[in-house]
């Protein structure tokens, strides 16, 4: 960051960032080597800190790239800000799942060298993201923040799953719901808004299609809709953080979200916890669990994770609130992991995405390119 | 002239042998003198590089005039030029003050390539042709067509124009498939995807006129037209501008499928939704070919894939009207055309209605090793074999090129369908992309622009 042009580092919100930074920066330099479970413990005390302290840093870096529209080159702020991204979530997912491991490890009913298969869960990768399920969950909690937004008497479209359902993959299940969940939301509200303007507004608007198909090296998940498509005034800005002429209502809605990701840190997250918390425990009960204790304390620990996980609090936000963020997130996301995510439109239409993750996992990965990313 | 000696001067230096090469020109060139007994002195042919040698070399008017004209910059053309071209004199004017400038860079272009390839009589009998052809346009140069009959014989010769060229690509293909040893897969793309790009543009002008010619009161007579001309009040000239997309799908659908019952013995179905009542403006013939080429990708595979039970679905979206004032930047064409990058035709307006076809099949998707190769001209999968004569691995090569310029029933594809179905969609600002999923079937979305508002 302090490479940025000075004018653009002052912006109140890159400040903010980069002192949060400088703040992790120093601490963590200070930390002395971990040679114990003790200082293990402080680590993570103090890696819990920082990453709760930077949960707000997503909204923030988007309003400062909103808001520096006309000082840099908005091609150049797209690349700062995917480059600054990877980078964080790999400092995330290498914190997170350090966390998770030492949680595992102190939780009563681990034993150290017990089989990990019955979990499924490595720290926060799920080892059995069968696609299916993910879909059908993500639709679900889309579908439900859709009703309460729009009230109960608009029709929504239905979330058709065809394909090969067994699909399964690794992968880091916050990561594939807020991808999954984010281009679902996108297409729910298209959907519903092209609904509502045509002329038979109490018949079935037509459902959203998703098709999983699996290769030897891929899984690609496709959601196609007919939600009208994109339109051209929208589609240069499509991917980028700059927004261009709807700058100005963004800014105003991504001021609202610090602000929800600051109190989540006090309140329960009501609105997707429950859901996933149900879902989890059929997860488990589904690849037969031993008991619902354990379950308990370990769905806990889940749960306790997903409030510092800054993508629960974006993907809880109501639908009618464009953060314009959604798609070019998801893209970093999706292509951290050797994945890939294009949108084709057909405008008057619909649209359809096709999300393609690598099955191979770390195999797929250029070792060199990863390389560069993480010394940023 | 009498058919004297005339060397043929490469823009690249290349050590020529005198004596050897005029021996083996002279027997060409004396076949192909032009007859004609209007030639008047080519403009401006004191013109000369300083570099060449004067002694005992004499240049052909055509030699002469290819440098200059190619300095000319390349009319943008626009498709109010086309459309708006109601006097069939103003129509005749127009098409020769741009054609001899287009035919000139198209040799231009062929001069650049290696000498090696230019020999080769395939690529060899092409800038013949060329060179042909602008001698044969040269004289009208200097004169303005103001009167019908002269008018007649300028679209004579046009028809020969378009006649001449009708082969070019297949023509092309044979020559670099031959010479695939001296000149890289990458280099052969790129100088086709230029090439066939102005040729497009080049055709549309010439059959344009004689569309128009053939169908204007004068000469109102058009099952004489050597090129399609429909009577019907919607053609102006080569465009249509109430072309169904669907009527157009449904008819190549038949075609494709026929081929496939003869070759597979199945007959993949299809179904058209979306808004299939559209209509737009554009040609036909480019539509039908684009679709064609797109139909049997989806009917071969869906067949081979054992799915031919699964209909292909294709899904026709008009453009809504944009209410957007400001102007938009279209996305610039997938292949960088270098020096001549504004050849492509500039859309009427943005506010062109167009439509966008999507093409999904269940025919298994097209795998990862096969995905990068898909737009570049299929000389990539032939060059492995170095070894081979080029007699016998070619004779299949060539058996394919040879049946599809005829029309012939064979299904396999050329490696030409993707990259040439792109650059007809593009020259009008549309595009095609290809999205696969491999393992379940393949999405191809054609965007096309329309012609516009016509006043």
């Amino acid at each position: 960051m302090q490479k940025l042009p000075y004018v653009v580092v002052t912006n109140k919100h890159f400040n903010e960032v980069y002192d949060l930074y400088y703040t992790a920066f120093d601490t963590f330099r200070k930390v002395r080597e971990v040679k114990n479970l003790d200082d293990n413990d402080r680590l993570c005390a103090t890696i819990r800190t920082m990453l709760n302290a930077h949960l707000t840093v997503i909204p923030k870096l988007a309003m400062g790239i909103l808001e520096c529209n006309g000082l840099k080159d908005a091609a150049e702020l797209d690349k700062f800000m995917n480059t600054i991204l990877r980078s964080r979530i790999s400092r995330r997912v290498i914190a997170e799942q350090h966390l998770a491991l030492t949680e595992t490890f102190h939780a009563p009913w681990f034993s150290p060298g017990a089989k990990l298969s019955e979990s499924d869960f490595i720290g926060e990768v799920f080892l059995r993201c069968v696609a299916k399920d993910v879909v059908s969950r993500c639709g679900d909690a889309v579908t439900s923040i859709a009703r309460r937004a729009y009230g109960p008497d608009i029709a929504l479209p239905e979330i058709k799953i065809v394909g090969h359902l067994e699909a399964n993959f690794p992968y880091i299940l916050s990561h594939l719901e807020y991808i999954i969940g984010e281009l679902l939301r996108n297409s729910v509200q298209a959907v519903v808004e092209k609904h509502q303007k045509s002329k038979n507004k109490s018949a079935q608007p037509p459902p959203i299609e998703v098709t999983i198909c699996e290769s030897n090296q891929h899984v690609i998940i496709r959601i196609s809709d007919q939600g009208g498509g994109i339109p051209r005034e929208s589609m240069p800005y499509l991917w980028s953080f700059s927004k261009g002429p709807a700058s100005k209502e963004i800014l105003a809605n991504l001021g609202q979200v610090p602000k929800m990701a600051a109190t989540m840190q006090e309140l329960q997250i009501d609105d997707i916890n429950p859901e996933s918390n149900k879902k989890i425990e059929t997860l488990h009960q589904k690849y037969g669990h031993q008991s619902v204790q354990s379950l308990s304390a370990e769905e806990k620990e889940r749960e306790d994770r997903a409030k510092y996980s800054s993508l629960a609090s974006l993907s809880s936000r109501p639908p009618n609130l464009r953060l314009g963020m959604g798609l070019p997130l998801s893209r970093v996301y999706a292509e951290y992991w050797a994945g890939s995510l294009a949108l084709h439109s057909l405008e008057g239409y619909g649209v359809d995405a096709f999300l393609q993750i690598s099955k191979l996992g770390n195999k797929n990965e250029q070792l060199t390119t990863r390389a560069t990313m993480d010394a940023v | 002239m009498g058919p004297t000696a005339r060397l043929i001067r490469l823009s690249t230096p290349s050590r020529i042998v005198p004596g050897l090469v005029k021996g083996r020109y002279l027997a060409r060139r004396a076949s192909s003198t032009s007859q004609n007994p209007n030639k008047e002195a080519p403009v401006a042919h004191h013109h000369r590089p300083p570099s060449h040698h004067h002694h005992h070399v004499t240049y052909s008017e055509t030699d002469d005039a290819v440098p200059w004209l190619a300095k000319q910059p390349l009319h943008r053309l626009s498709l109010a030029d086309l459309v708006n071209a109601e006097a069939l004199l103003s129509s005749a004017r127009f098409t020769l003050s741009l054609l001899p400038i287009r035919l000139a860079h198209r040799i231009q272009a062929l001069r650049n390539l290696p000498y090696i390839v230019v020999s080769n009589p395939n690529i060899r009998k092409i800038y013949n042709n060329y060179q042909h052809s602008l001698s044969t346009l040269l004289p009208w140069q200097g004169r303005t067509i103001s009167n019908l009959e002269d008018e007649i014989r300028f679209t004579e010769v046009l028809a020969e124009l378009v006649q001449t060229h009708t082969d070019t690509i297949p023509i092309l293909a044979r020559g670099f498939l031959e010479c695939r040893k001296y000149i890289s897969p990458g280099e052969v793309t790129r100088f086709l995807d230029q090439h066939l790009r102005a040729r497009i543009g080049t055709r549309l002008v010439a059959e344009q006129h004689i569309a128009l010619h053939y169908s204007s009161s004068p000469h109102f007579d058009p099952p004489s037209s050597p090129t399609p001309c429909p009577e019907t009040p919607g053609y102006i000239g080569v465009i249509d501008t109430a072309l169904r997309p669907a009527s157009t799908v449904d008819s190549c659908g038949s075609f494709v499928a026929d081929i496939c019952e003869l070759n597979y013995g199945v007959r993949p179905e299809w179904f058209i939704n979306g808004s299939p009542e559209t209509t737009f403006a554009f040609v036909p013939t480019h539509l039908e070919y684009i679709i064609t080429e797109l139909l049997k990708n989806a009917f071969r595979a869906t067949v081979e894939n054992g799915q031919s039970k699964s209909p292909v679905e294709i899904t026709i979206a008009p453009e809504p009207p944009s209410s957007v004032t400001t102007p938009i930047t279209l996305s610039p064409p997938s292949v960088s055309l270098g020096a001549f990058n504004k050849d492509h035709i500039q859309p009427l307006d943005d506010n062109a209605p167009g439509v966008t076809i999507r093409i999904r099949d269940r025919g298994g998707g097209i795998g990862p090793e096969v995905l990068p190769h898909i737009w570049s001209y299929s000389f990539t999968t032939f060059s492995e074999n170095e070894d081979d004569p080029p007699g016998a691995w070619s004779d299949d090569a060539l058996s394919v090129i040879s049946a599809a310029s005829s029309g012939g029933s064979s299904i396999a594809g050329l490696g030409y369908g993707l990259p040439l179905s792109r650059a007809y969609a593009e020259y009008f600002g549309g595009g095609i992309k290809v999205q696969s999923l491999h393992g379940w079937g393949t999405d191809v979305y054609l965007r096309l622009k329309g012609v516009g508002r016509i006043e």
